[in-house]
């Protein structure tokens, strides 16, 4: 309990020491965590959208991988980025390893099912319907594809907020590809790790409130756009 | 808008839910079709409105087949009507908004229609805070705000209060006299096929048993069925 206390201290401390080292990680966790959101999402809206309103001949198989890949554990994820990316491997000339780049390429692999699981979700259930209303209301192709966008957005606000809580919590997958280098590829979920390990349990629990602190900021943004007409 | 139904047949996993052999809906007419629940009569205008394919035979309007024209002129309000999540004004606005109205023709096309069904007051609210009877009002307008030249209505009246049927059905009434449109609705409310319709259409297990003027199939049925149905009987 003591040094949970010391924690919330420490994290207001932390905050306003404007400690150079203290911001990069907090930066560079929110720079690779927000980079892997949206390239997901990117892939992954439209994609789940279209699985759930039309029918092909392996979906059901497709349907089964995806939700496979939901439950994926972030360490395998990490590990197989990490042996395609490493010196030997058969992305290695591309030198990622050990840089922001290979963490954001693992986080895009974790969170891309996620968000196009939930989209597909949601598509599958009022999909039909909503392309029903706009092709008897006169919508073309384009316009009920915007409208399913629109009226599925409370899906997709919830599709994309999993998805960057998968990214921004990812310690597993992020320390395996990222190293947890100093300077370089230290996030705030690989440095509480560490922080624990070293037995600094205070200065751990600060830099989870922060990262509370930054998620609970983020969600109210996403949720003000998702409410807007 | 004219439409001739040729052949019609639609199987749902092997079971026939519809077979129409021929019927023709002429421009202008006010047609509507009764019979008991798993008749097929939802179907049948899902089929006519594009939204459901059938397995055999043609539907065509004005001689053609469904083209994008055709999309444009038909509209169907549904047995459970889907709103958008927005305003009501937003809701009725949309079908003029895709089809790039100006701003100021719509706002002035969606107030006379909110007007004249008596939903004014519920302009700027959320579409899904309405009640089931207010939704289907705003479905309705949502509908007839466009002038299609064919209107589907698949039991627009069903969840409304007694007062609120007779101004919904004077405003489509009043939509059928002012322009020269075809009008389909389904319904349960037998009344409300004599108060509405010029011809009325009699479904049993996916076939139109028998169809004609109103006066003709509610005074003098010609089948033994009809005149059960009527009659409030069920039906084997
Ligand atoms: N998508 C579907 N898949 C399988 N069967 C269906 C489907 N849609 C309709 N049916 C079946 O087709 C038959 C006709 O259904 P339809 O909805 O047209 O009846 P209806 O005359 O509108 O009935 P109600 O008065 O209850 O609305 C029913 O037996 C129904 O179970
Ligand atoms: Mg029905």
């Amino acid at each position: 309990m003591a040094h949970i206390i010391e924690g919330i201290r420490d994290a207001i401390n932390l905050l306003l020491s404007f400690d150079k080292e203290i911001y990069g990680i907090i930066g560079l966790s929110l720079y690779v965590s927000l980079a892997s959101t949206l390239i997901s999402g990117i892939v992954a809206i439209p994609i789940g959208i279209v699985l759930g309103i039309k029918s092909f001949p392996v979906k059901k198989a497709v349907i089964r991988l995806l939700y496979t890949m939901m439950s994926l554990p972030p360490v395998i994820v990490g590990l197989v980025v990490f042996l395609f990316i490493s010196r030997n491997g058969l992305l290695g000339n591309l030198r990622i390893v050990y840089t922001p780049t290979a963490i954001i390429v693992a986080q895009v692999l974790l969170v891309t099912p996620i968000i196009m699981g939930t989209v597909y979700a949601g598509a599958r259930e009022r999909g039909e319907e909503i392309q029903n209303v706009a092709y008897t209301l006169g919508a073309n192709r384009a316009q009920a594809l915007i409208l399913l966008i629109k009226e599925l957005r409370v899906n997709i606000f919830s599709a994309i907020v999993t998805g960057y809580g998968r990214a921004i919590s990812e310690v597993g997958a992020v320390m395996v590809v990222g190293g947890n280098i100093k300077g370089h590829t230290r996030v705030m979920t690989t440095v509480i790790a560490m922080l624990k390990n070293m037995g600094q349990y205070g200065m751990a629990i600060a830099i989870g409130i922060i990262l509370l602190l930054i998620s609970f900021i983020i969600n109210s943004i996403l949720y003000k756009l998702q409410q807007g007409d | 808008m004219d439409l001739q139904i040729t052949n019609l047949q639609k199987y749902y996993s092997g079971r026939c839910v519809l077979n129409i052999e021929n019927q023709r809906i002429k421009k202008g007419s006010f047609l509507g079709i009764i019979g008991p629940n798993g008749a097929g009569k939802s179907t049948l205008v899902k089929i006519i409105a594009g939204l459901v394919e059938a397995g055999n035979g043609t539907v065509s309007y004005n001689g053609s087949g469904l083209n994008t024209a055709v999309q444009q002129n038909m509209t169907l309000v549904f047995q459970r009507p889907y709103l958008l999540r927005t305003t009501v004004f937003n809701n009725i606005a949309y079908p003029l908004v895709v089809r790039k109205v100006k701003r100021q023709e719509i706002s002035d096309r969606v107030n006379s229609v909110m007007e004249s069904l008596d939903i004014r007051s519920l302009k700027d609210q959320k579409a899904w805070t309405l009640s089931g009877g207010e939704t289907q009002k705003v479905a309705l307008a949502r509908a007839i705000v466009i002038n299609p030249s064919l209107l589907l209505l698949d039991e627009p009246t069903a969840n409304i209060d007694p007062g609120s049927i007779l101004v919904m059905e004077e405003n489509i009434k009043k939509f059928h006299e002012q322009g020269n449109s075809t009008v389909i609705v389904v319904t349960h409310n037998l009344q409300q096929g004599k108060r509405l319709c010029d011809d009325i259409a009699f479904m049993h297990k996916g076939e139109i048993i028998e169809s004609g003027s109103a006066d003709d199939v509610f005074n003098h049925p010609k089948n033994i069925l009809t005149e059960k149905f009527i009659a409030g009987e069920i039906l084997i």
